[in-house]
């Protein structure tokens, strides 16, 4: 296996697919460790990981957290919202004041896109990416392929149907780019006003006709759908939008047998997915919460113990 | 019920030529030179002309809010008048067709009498308030094949933006208004020396190009379908005719008072409440540019902008006076006595513009044209007969026509929708 | 590495015997059979944990629980090895509490590997006992750590390498001794 030298971890776009492949068959090893009873392993012992928070989100935060614990790390959260920061500046003052504390590295959400590599100028830390803007969310695309390898014990030749609101989102792209760097062709299915001006581009089919699409997709994709899109008028009404673009039972029917469906959670039942669907549905989903924490252990490790001569 | 007609001239958007049609039940069973079957019906067409009965993109029904204008049903009386037997009513009522729910009202309004079939068009943004988009796939399903705010344009870029991406999944033609209504306010006369020297308020030319050269840009950068309603203006023909010619998926339409009647027609008048119309009449350089524009292709079909008004409000000084005339019952012979007798079009032309055109542009199959199989949609024309044009001319529930005192040819005899006879001229009179 | 640098340890026949030895030893050195468990270290060590395990089966009649341990993560060295490591599969199927652990690996060398497997034993639970036993000793110790099993003492400088092949992966069975 190639050494692991990249410094930081920022998106999908930047790793090859063997980085890829060595960040799911580690985290297939740090699985088994949430089973254990001491459920630790002292690899990042002494390391110093700051969650750094400038959009709320207590599921990605904890997930890092636990793994970085999990690894015998010592965690820093620092949370700060929008309002509480003049945009710009004080993000990177925020950052110097930190690197004070000679942190290991940062794990960061941030609202604008594609910000992460200015930030990187003012520490000697390395970055994971949780989220940034609508950019990438590296760790959920590969924890949705861990998950989809682990059921169909492959990555490549499977249709992956991404559905929902592609130009806000992160989650997209980052999956795009990862299922389509092993040969796993992508169609997204979305209004035409959800969908990124030239994204044909990126490598993905595009269909605005969920009925037709689900018919050959291995792989379902559902992203939320944010209520403020309506009055930003991407669609007439939550009403409309339902009507084409939800995971009805009716839907189901006409998708492959064996498909399955992915979720970046929450789940808005009854909005993006029928409720009566959440007991076949539902358990699949919570599945990728586990194989998250196991990805971000393992995305923490190769980037805490990446060699330091470079 | 067999209808014949018999030693029909047909025109067809192809070709003119002799011939007789079988109708039975709502279809063009057979064309032929002769055809020998038994009917319940004949007509001997001798000397008159048969064309595909005409599709109007643009008319205004005033339904619900102001059926003291016009109704359903008085709307589709005057449709027939003039040898139309398909209509897209405007959703500017009150309240307006922004959902469709109202859209399948009006569908089955026009469908109690059957005289011609309704497509309402479904209004782009909620209450037309120009901020949220209505369901066009719902509109769509219930019956709409375009959506638009007309009577106002779409002013926020955006929205529009929003709209024609929107459009291409729900498969619904987005029209528009172009009008820039900052440089339009409050004006009703075209600006322009007569203006000027009236102080009469306004309305430039480029209130239209401006927004035509707008969404014309929009349509290219998204690659997406639009359709310009009402075109009028030398510059707005220039932009259009640039951006066909680059690909852009534009059509347009134009009425009949744009190449027929100027500003100085409106002065003669007496500036008369019923030569008020927005987009406003222009000058002797627009009617040649729309009639050149009609002959080039340009220009894709012709719509009536049939816009009732009570007298009450036409009779009233030029400046209050509200925008629109009548047009359903007058506009064949207005085109034929300015195009084709001045020999700017020939007669297929003008069967292009005034059916086969939109109904491409609608997406109607089976339209248009006079075929076999096709529907029995038909009108028959008596070119020759000269007529004066009089309040009797109308069956609409208003009479503010510009035309009225004048003397056209092209006088619509017998109109035929699904196959049945829903007009006849000799009944009326 | 030049071939004629290297020289053979230990051929093929030289492991089945030294297995066969140690296998006794572990039986007669240990009343409480029963409350035995083998822990073979990641790769090697576990295939010859299989095959004591198998002697032993053979000799004693009793199949005794077998677990495999990865101790990748918790070695000291992680920033500074070279190719990221392949973390393979630590296994331990069973309680090991109160039990008496015969940790197996194939060379015992600086101590460093031995240390950390017993601190990832540790996290498993506690052992009444642990007991090491490996194929070979090279010596040159850094760590105070020994074995209470040893195949075979291979005397060598710090700098040669000990190769131990086993032919479940390597397709025969040999230690070669190469010098730097």
């Amino acid at each position: 296996m190639d050494a692991w030298n990249k410094k930081h971890i920022l998106g999908i776009k930047e790793l090859d697919r063997s980085e890829i492949e060595t960040i799911l068959s580690l985290a297939q090893s740090f699985k088994g460790i949430s089973k254990r009873d001491v459920k630790k392993v002292p690899a990042l012992r002494g390391k110093t990981i700051v969650n750094l928070f400038f959009e709320n989100s207590t599921r990605t935060r904890t997930s890092f957290e636990l793994a970085a614990k999990r690894l015998s790390a010592d965690v820093l959260n620092f949370s700060a919202s929008a309002s509480s920061l003049n945009k710009g500046e004080t993000i990177i003052d925020t950052i110097k004041t930190l690197e004070a504390y000679h942190p290991d590295i940062f794990v960061v959400r941030i609202g604008s896109s594609a910000s992460l590599p200015v930030l990187a100028k003012y520490t000697k830390a390395s970055f994971v990416n949780a989220g940034d803007g609508k950019n990438e969310h590296p760790t959920q695309a590969l924890l949705d392929m861990f998950t989809v390898k682990e059921v169909f014990g492959t990555l490549e030749g499977l249709n992956i149907l991404v559905v929902g609101d592609i130009l806000h989102s992160r989650v997209a792209r980052s999956d795009i780019f990862g299922f389509t760097k092993f040969g796993s062709p992508v169609t997204v299915c979305a209004p035409p006003t959800l969908v990124p001006y030239g994204f044909e581009e990126i490598g993905a089919a595009i269909s605005y006709d969920l009925d037709e699409a689900i018919e050959k997709a291995d792989v379902i994709i559902m992203l939320r759908v944010q209520k403020e899109r309506q009055s930003s008028s991407f669609f007439p009404t939550l009403r409309e939008y339902a009507h084409l673009f939800a995971l009805t039972p009716e839907r189901m029917k006409k998708a492959k047998k064996n498909v399955i469906v992915l979720h970046p959670s929450p789940v808005n039942w009854d909005e993006e997915i029928c409720s009566s669907l959440k007991e076949k549905l539902h358990p699949l989903i919570l599945k990728q919460a586990e194989n998250g924490l196991a990805i971000r252990m393992a995305a923490l490790f190769l980037v805490g113990t990446r060699k330091r001569t470079l | 019920m067999k209808i014949l007609i018999k030693n029909a001239t047909i025109v067809n958007p192809n070709k003119v030529f002799k011939a007789s049609i079988l109708i039975e039940k709502d279809r063009i069973v057979s064309l032929a030179q002769r055809i020998r079957t038994k009917a319940d019906k004949e007509i001997d067409a001798e000397g008159k002309y048969l064309f595909p009965g005409f599709i109007d993109m643009h008319a205004h029904f005033r339904a619900p809010g102001r059926e003291d204008e016009e109704d359903i049903f008085t709307g589709a009386c005057a449709a027939v008048r003039g040898g139309y037997t398909a209509v897209c009513c405007m959703p500017n009522t009150n309240p307006a067709i922004d959902n469709e729910a109202r859209v399948r009202w009006l569908i089955e309004e026009a469908q109690k009498d059957d005289l011609i079939d309704l497509f309402p068009a479904g209004a782009i943004t909620k209450e037309r308030a120009g901020r949220e988009l209505t369901e066009f796939v719902a509109l769509k399903q219930a019956g709409a094949l375009l959506v638009t705010d007309d009577g106002s344009a779409i002013k926020d870029p955006l929205i529009l933006r929003r709209a024609l991406e929107y459009s291409k999944m729900a498969k619904i033609l987005v029209a528009e208004h172009c009008e820039e209504h900052a440089l339009t306010q409050n004006g009703s006369l075209r600006e322009g020396f007569i203006s000027s020297k009236y102080g009469i308020a306004a309305i430039p030319a480029i209130a239209e190009s401006l927004v035509v050269a707008r969404d014309v840009e929009l349509a290219r950068y998204l690659n997406a379908r639009i359709h310009l309603m009402h075109i009028s203006t030398v510059r707005s023909i220039e932009i259009i005719k640039r951006a066909k010619k680059d690909g852009v998926k534009v059509t347009c339409e134009t009425c009949p008072h744009y190449f027929s009647l100027t500003v100085d027609d409106a002065e003669a008048a007496g500036f008369s409440g019923n030569f008020k119309v927005n987009p406003p009449l222009g000058d002797k350089k627009d009617i040649e540019a729309v009639k050149k524009a009609l002959r080039d292709g340009v220009i894709d079909c012709i719509s009536t902008d049939h816009a009732p008004h009570s007298p009450a409000e036409k009779e009233l000084p030029f400046e209050e006076a509200p925008f629109g005339f009548v047009g359903l019952e007058t506009a064949f012979a207005v085109s034929y006595t300015n195009l084709v007798k001045s020999k700017i079009l020939d007669l297929k032309n003008l069967a292009q513009k005034m059916a086969y055109n939109p109904a491409r542009v609608l997406g109607l199959e089976n339209r248009g044209k006079i075929a076999k199989n096709f529907k029995a949609d038909l009108v028959i024309v008596d070119l020759n007969r000269q007529f004066k044009v009089t309040e009797k001319t109308f069956a609409s529930k208003s009479k503010n026509s510009p035309f009225l005192g004048r003397e056209l040819y092209g006088a619509i005899e017998t109109t035929i929708h699904n196959g049945r006879i829903v007009y006849s001229a000799g009944a009326d009179e | 590495m030049a071939k004629n640098q290297a020289t053979t340890a230990l051929e093929a026949a030289d492991i089945k015997r030294i297995l066969y030895q140690l296998a006794r030893e572990v039986i007669e050195k240990t009343p409480e059979l029963e409350t035995l468990v083998l822990l073979g270290i990641q790769t090697r060590g576990v295939y010859i944990a299989r095959r004591i395990r198998k002697i032993i089966q053979d000799i004693e009649g009793v199949e005794l629980p077998l677990g495999t341990l990865d101790i990748t993560l918790y070695r000291d060295d992680l920033t500074t090895i070279g190719p990221s490591p392949l973390v393979k599969e630590t296994k331990i199927d069973f309680d090991i509490n109160g039990k008496v652990v015969i940790l197996i690996d194939d060379v015992l060398f600086t101590g460093r590997t031995i240390r950390a497997a017993l601190d990832e034993i540790m996290d498993f639970g506690r052992p009444k006992r642990v007991e090491l036993l490996v194929l070979a000793d090279r010596g040159h110790r850094e760590l105070p750590i020994r074995a209470d099993f040893t195949g075979k003492s291979l005397p060598t400088a710090e700098d040669e390498f000990v190769e131990v092949r086993l032919k479940e992966i390597d397709k025969k069975d040999e230690v070669i001794i190469l010098k730097a």
